[in-house]
C-alpha cells in the first residue's frame, strides 16, 4: 500500500529525472548526436535543465502539502475528497498490475538510459531499411561539383549521390575518394562491401543508410561488418559485370578506424 | 447550522499553522531526496561501461534500444515544453483569458481552436499535456480533440518543413493542410454531439479535472510544481512505453513489404498509413522522412501519411490514453484513418 502510493506519486518525476539525467550526460559527453540531429541540442539541453529544476522543486514542495488537511478545508462537506490520491480508485483484484507495471517501466528506463552504453544504429537497421534506397538522402544535398579540383572534402553521402545520379565511368575515371564509414555486406555479391553511413534528418528513428560500394575479395577475413574503416581509392568498373553496382572503389589497402564523434551525416 | 460555521473558522487556522512550521524542514528533506536521486542516477550513468561490445547484445537488440532511446530523447523536451505551457495556461494566465476570447458559436470556436497551433508551435507530443490543461480550464472534450488533431498540422514549423520537402508538387502541401483542418473539425463536430462527453475521458483524468477546482488555496508556485508532478505522472510512463513499442515495431516489421505495396493507388495509401502509425515521427519533420519514399509511393499515400501520422500513431495513442478511454481512442483512430484514407485515395485518383 505504501509502495503503491509512493510509486504512483513519484513515478512521473522519477522517470523525468532518469530521462533528463541521461540527456544532460549525453550532452556533456558529446554523445547526443547518436540520437538526435544537432539542431536540437540547445533546445533539448535547455528543456532538460528547466524540467530538472521543476522536478527538484516537486521533491521539495509537493510532500509539504500532505493532502489530507489540504483537501479537507476547502470542501469540508465532501465525502470524496480524494484524500487517498486518485491512483487508489482502481479495483482491488487487479490493483497490483498498475504499480508492478510502473516499477517495470522505471527499471526499463534505468537500464536503457542509464546502464546501456550509448550506441549507433548497426547493420541490422541497414538490412531493415534499403541501402541507398532513399531518394531524399541522396538528392537533397546533391553536391556542387567543384570544377577541376578538390574532391577531398567529399563524404560518403556526396559520392553515393554522384554514383546514383548516373554519372558515367569517364566522370569517375580521374577521381580519388577518401571515405569513412562502417562496413555492411552487399546482399548480392560476396566480393563487395559498402562503406556505410546513416543520414539523419531529425533523430535516429528516421535514419536512412547510404553507402559507397568497395570491391575487395576476401574482405570478410580482415574486417567484421559494423567495424569502421577509411578507404582511399579511385573508382573502377566493377569486375563483376552482373552486379547492380557498375562503378566501385578498388582499394589496395583499407585502414581500420574508430567510430567518429558524429557517426551520422546530415 | 452553527457547527460547520465554527468548524470553518477553526480549520483554516489549524491548516495554516501546521504546514508553515513543518514546511521548511519537510521541503529541505524532499530536496535532499531529489538531489540524492539525481546523484545516484548520474553515478550509475558515469560508472556504467561505455563500450557496446561489453554487453554482447545482438545487433537487432542494440538497434531496438537505440531507436527507442532516440524517440525518448527527441520527444522529452517537447513533452516538457507542453507541460510548461500547460502550467502557464492553467496557473499563470489570468482566469479565462484564453477561453473567454473564443467565439460563442461552437463551430466557430472549433475553427479558431484548430488555428491555435499557429501560435503554439509545439510538436504533437507536447500537445497532449497542453490539451489536458485546456480541458481542465473549461474547454469541452470535443474542442480539445479538434485542437489536438489540428495543431500538429496547422503549425508554422510543420508547414515550412512540408513546403521545403515537397513545394507545390502534386498538391501534397495543400491537401495536408486543408485535409488536417477539415478532419480535425469534423471529429470535433461529431464528438460535440455526444450526450455525455465526460464518459469519453478516463476516470483518472476526470479526477484531475475535479481536483483542479479544489486547490485554489495553494500559492501559484506550489500549484505549478504540483501540476508538473501530476502531468509527468501521466505523460512519462506513456512516453516511455510508446517509445519502446515504436522501437520494437521498427525492428520487427520489414520495410520491404511496405515498399512493395507503394505503387498501387489503394495499397500505397494503406501501407503508408500503417508506416505512419508504426514509425511515430514528430509532425515537424515527418515530411523529410517520407520524402525518402517519394519515388516509390504515390502522392495520395504520402498525403495520407502526412495527415494520419500526426494525429494517430503508437506513441500518440499511448500519450492520449492518459486522457481518453480506450473505446474513444478506438473510435477516433478508425474515424481519422477513414478520413485520411479517403483523402489519400482522392488525391491518387483525382490526379
Amino acid at each position: 500500500m505504501v509502495i503503491r502510493r509512493l510509486v504512483s506519486r513519484w513515478q512521473g518525476v522519477v522517470l523525468s529525472l532518469i530521462g533528463l539525467t541521461a540527456t544532460i550526460w549525453l550532452g556533456l559527453s558529446g554523445q547526443l548526436a547518436l540520437y538526435i540531429h544537432p539542431r536540437y541540442f540547445v533546445f533539448t539541453v535547455i528543456m532538460a535543465v528547466i524540467a530538472g529544476v521543476l522536478a527538484l522543486a516537486a521533491f521539495a514542495l509537493v510532500p509539504g502539502t500532505s493532502d489530507a488537511p489540504d483537501d479537507g478545508h476547502t470542501h469540508d462537506g465532501d465525502a470524496h475528497t480524494d484524500a487517498d490520491g486518485p491512483s487508489d480508485g482502481h479495483g482491488s483484484r487487479w490493483g497490483w498490475v498498475w504499480p508492478a507495471g510502473s516499477v517495470l517501466t522505471i527499471i526499463a528506463a534505468v537500464v536503457a538510459l542509464l546502464i546501456l552504453p550509448p550506441s549507433t544504429l548497426t547493420t541490422a537497421t541497414v538490412a531493415q531499411r534499403d541501402l541507398n534506397g532513399s531518394a531524399s538522402a541522396l538528392t537533397l544535398k546533391a553536391p556542387a561539383l567543384p570544377g577541376k579540383g578538390d574532391y577531398s572534402a567529399f563524404t560518403v553521402r556526396d559520392w553515393a549521390s554522384l554514383l546514383r545520379s548516373g554519372a558515367g565511368q569517364d566522370f569517375f575515371a580521374d577521381k580519388t575518394a577518401t571515405v569513412t564509414g562502417f562496413i555492411s555486406a552487399d546482399k548480392t555479391d560476396p566480393n563487395v562491401f559498402f562503406v556505410t553511413r546513416f543520414v539523419v534528418t531529425c533523430c535516429a528513428v528516421d535514419a536512412q543508410p547510404i553507402g559507397v560500394p568497395v570491391y575487395h575479395p576476401g574482405w570478410q577475413n580482415d574486417f567484421k561488418t559494423d567495424s569502421w574503416v577509411t578507404v582511399t581509392s579511385s573508382f573502377r568498373a566493377n569486375p563483376n559485370a552482373a552486379s547492380p553496382e557498375a562503378i566501385v572503389l578498388i582499394p589496395d589497402s583499407i585502414k581500420s578506424t574508430s567510430q567518429p564523434a558524429q557517426p551520422y551525416v546530415y | 447550522m452553527t457547527l460547520p460555521a465554527v468548524d470553518k473558522h477553526k480549520q483554516p487556522e489549524h491548516e495554516h499553522r501546521i504546514p508553515t512550521r513543518a514546511f521548511t524542514s519537510k521541503s529541505a528533506a524532499g530536496l535532499v531526496v531529489g538531489l540524492a536521486l539525481v546523484a545516484l542516477f548520474a553515478v550509475v550513468r558515469v560508472l556504467a561501461p561505455s563500450t557496446p561490445e561489453n554487453f554482447g547484445l545482438p545487433n537487432a537488440a542494440r538497434d531496438f534500444a537505440t531507436l527507442s532511446i532516440s524517440v525518448v530523447v527527441e520527444s522529452l523536451p517537447f513533452v516538457f515544453l507542453g507541460i510548461v505551457l500547460s502550467i502557464a495556461v492553467q496557473v499563470w494566465l489570468p482566469e479565462g483569458m484564453l477561453l473567454r476570447r473564443l467565439p460563442r458559436s461552437p463551430v466557430l470556436r472549433r475553427l479558431v481552436l484548430s488555428l491555435l497551433g499557429m501560435l503554439l508551435p509545439v510538436c504533437e507530443c507536447g500537445n497532449v499535456p497542453l490539451a489536458r490543461g485546456l480541458v481542465v480550464k473549461g474547454l469541452t472534450v470535443a474542442e480539445s480533440m479538434t485542437f489536438l488533431f489540428a495543431a500538429p498540422i496547422l503549425n508554422p514549423v510543420t508547414i515550412v518543413t512540408t513546403a521545403q520537402a515537397f513545394g507545390w508538387n502534386n498538391g501534397i502541401l495543400v491537401s495536408r493542410v486543408l485535409g488536417g483542418f477539415f478532419i480535425a473539425n469534423l471529429v470535433g463536430w461529431i464528438y460535440s454531439r455526444h450526450p455525455r462527453p465526460g464518459e469519453l475521458l478516463t476516470t483518472r483524468f476526470q479526477e484531475t479535472c475535479n481536483l483542479a477546482d479544489h486547490d485554489g488555496g495553494a500559492g501559484r508556485v506550489q500549484r505549478s510544481v504540483q501540476m508538473f508532478s501530476q502531468e509527468t505522472r501521466a505523460m512519462m510512463p506513456a512516453l516511455f512505453i510508446g517509445a519502446g513499442m515504436a522501437g520494437l515495431i521498427q525492428v520487427a516489421v520489414s520495410r520491404e513489404v511496405l515498399v512493395a505495396l507503394g505503387s498501387n493507388p489503394v495499397w500505397s495509401v494503406l501501407a503508408l498509413m500503417l508506416l505512419a502509425f508504426v514509425v511515430a515521427i514528430c509532425s515537424n519533420v515527418d515530411a523529410f522522412f517520407i520524402l525518402s519514399f517519394g519515388a516509390t509511393f504515390m502522392p495520395g499515400g504520402i498525403v495520407a501519411f502526412l495527415v494520419f501520422g500526426p494525429m494517430i500513431d503508437v506513441k500518440m495513442l499511448a500519450l492520449m490514453r492518459t486522457t481518453f478511454t480506450a473505446k474513444t481512442l478506438l473510435q477516433l483512430s478508425l474515424l481519422v484513418a477513414l478520413c485520411a484514407a479517403v483523402l489519400g485515395l482522392a488525391v491518387n485518383y483525382g490526379h
